[in-house]
């Protein structure tokens, strides 16, 4: 019987494992392009919440992506890293992209700052692995409208994130109850990146002066 | 443990309870402790193991007949992953958010010891009808075991229930219990629930005798 035979399992294993890989393969190729867009699309949405007066909800995907690209430029010259929104050529804010690892995963968000470059217009956030019901609050309106109108303090720390319930002064806003880690870690990834995007930009400017 | 007993009635009830694969045969704990703090969270998840806990264990059993026995592992292996990676193209593609609240744990249903033992177990060496059923009614009994673990997790913990609040538990009068939507109120729940479960069964069975 066929079975019997010493090269029976190699030949079975390999046609099967061929069988099956081709069809995930298939399938993934079928979705590859949906689940890019996904990505794409989480981040574009990100960029219109931090933004002011971009963002609505129940927009549909073709309706953020249609806005995304009408209203937001990609980064240039000026702006560093950061997307501008201009209105008759003129920039009204920055959002910058900022990103650092999280309590489990990289947190991956972005900054809406407006064109002086002290107030912050909006944060939201594109990926992160935090725990669900803690950490992950930091991706709901609650924690992240806080943010709206703080300035950003010109010391070593543009914003801070205390402790809930601590009073609040400018700069500051309040961390979600009982995730110290990813608080700790997010208030890190935010200022490492608006010092490093406020030294390049301000070098830039300077130059532009001489 | 009992033998499988044959008719589908008995493959529900050894399933869903006297054989249930959480409380009895203590298997996919992993999962179980991991994605229990969010009733939404937990739901997806057991959707994906009735998915593919059924169909692996259909899947054994149609080739039953001519996998050698030497390499059978290899094959249930390669059939569950497969339908697991199914799976999570499927949330990665049209449900980005719930993909990603689950994060790594979708995957790893390949590890779960109840798909595999099930298609070892019984897979195996029944026909594709009554395997399918067989794993439907298991993934069912770690269900019903999760959804209760996560539903007393998300009440006490966040105040709660899919998201919506819960009257009381929500209010000023309920100081949150952090600590159950952490992980350490996992092991809390689990234990609380197996020992409720078993005691129910040990109860059951004295009164039979």
């Amino acid at each position: 019987m066929i079975r019997k035979k010493t090269w029976f399992p190699i030949v079975y294993m390999f046609c099967l494992t061929a069988f099956f890989s081709a069809i995930v393969i298939g399938f993934t190729q079928a979705t590859g392009e949906r689940v890019e867009a996904n990505e794409k699309l989480a981040f574009e949405k990100a960029v219109l919440a931090a933004l002011p007066g971009l963002y609505e909800e129940n927009l549909s995907r073709m309706e953020l992506h249609k806005r995304f690209t009408e209203s937001v430029r990609p980064p240039d010259d000026s702006s560093g890293t950061a997307y501008t929104l201009r209105q008759n050529g003129q920039i009204v804010a920055y959002a910058l992209p900022v990103s650092g690892q999280g309590f489990w995963a990289p947190i991956k968000g972005v900054i809406g700052i407006k064109a002086d470059k002290k107030t912050v217009t909006g944060i939201a956030f594109y990926q992160q692995n935090e725990t669900p019901g803690l950490g992950a609050e930091i991706a709901k309106a609650a924690f992240t409208e806080q943010f709206r109108g703080k300035i950003i303090a010109v010391n070593s720390q543009p914003i801070n994130i205390k402790r809930p319930g601590d009073a609040l002064g400018d700069s500051d806003v309040h961390a979600v109850t009982g995730a110290t880690q990813t608080s700790t870690r997010l208030e890190n990834i935010i200022n490492t990146g608006l010092k490093e995007w406020l030294s390049q930009t301000t070098i830039k400017s300077s130059e532009e002066l001489l | 443990m009992k033998p499988p007993q044959s008719k589908k009635s008995g493959l529900l009830i050894e399933g869903l309870w006297n054989n249930n694969p959480v409380f009895k045969q203590v298997l996919g704990i992993c999962s179980t402790l991991a994605v229990t703090n969010l009733v939404l969270n937990t739901l997806v998840m057991c959707v994906a193991l009735i998915f593919t806990l059924s169909l692996s264990s259909f899947t054994v059993s149609v080739l039953r007949q001519f996998t050698p026995r030497n390499i059978r592992m290899m094959i249930e292996t390669l059939i569950i992953a497969f339908y697991v990676i199914i799976v999570d193209v499927l949330l990665k593609a049209y449900w980005p958010e719930m993909s990603s609240n689950l994060g790594p744990y979708v995957g790893l249903i390949i590890t779960n010891c109840i798909v595999m033992g099930r298609c070892e177990a019984y897979g195996n060496s029944n026909p594709p009808a009554k395997a399918f059923m067989d794993g439907f009614f298991n993934a069912l009994g770690y269900t019903f075991i999760l959804l209760i673990i996560a539903t007393f997790r998300e009440i006490l913990g966040m105040g709660t229930f899919l998201g919506l609040a819960v009257p009381y538990f929500s209010g000023p009068h309920w100081d949150k219990w952090i600590i159950m939507v952490m992980p350490p109120g996992a092991f809390f729940m689990l234990a609380v629930v197996i020992w409720i479960f078993r005691s129910i069964q040990a109860v059951r069975e004295d009164k039979k005798k």
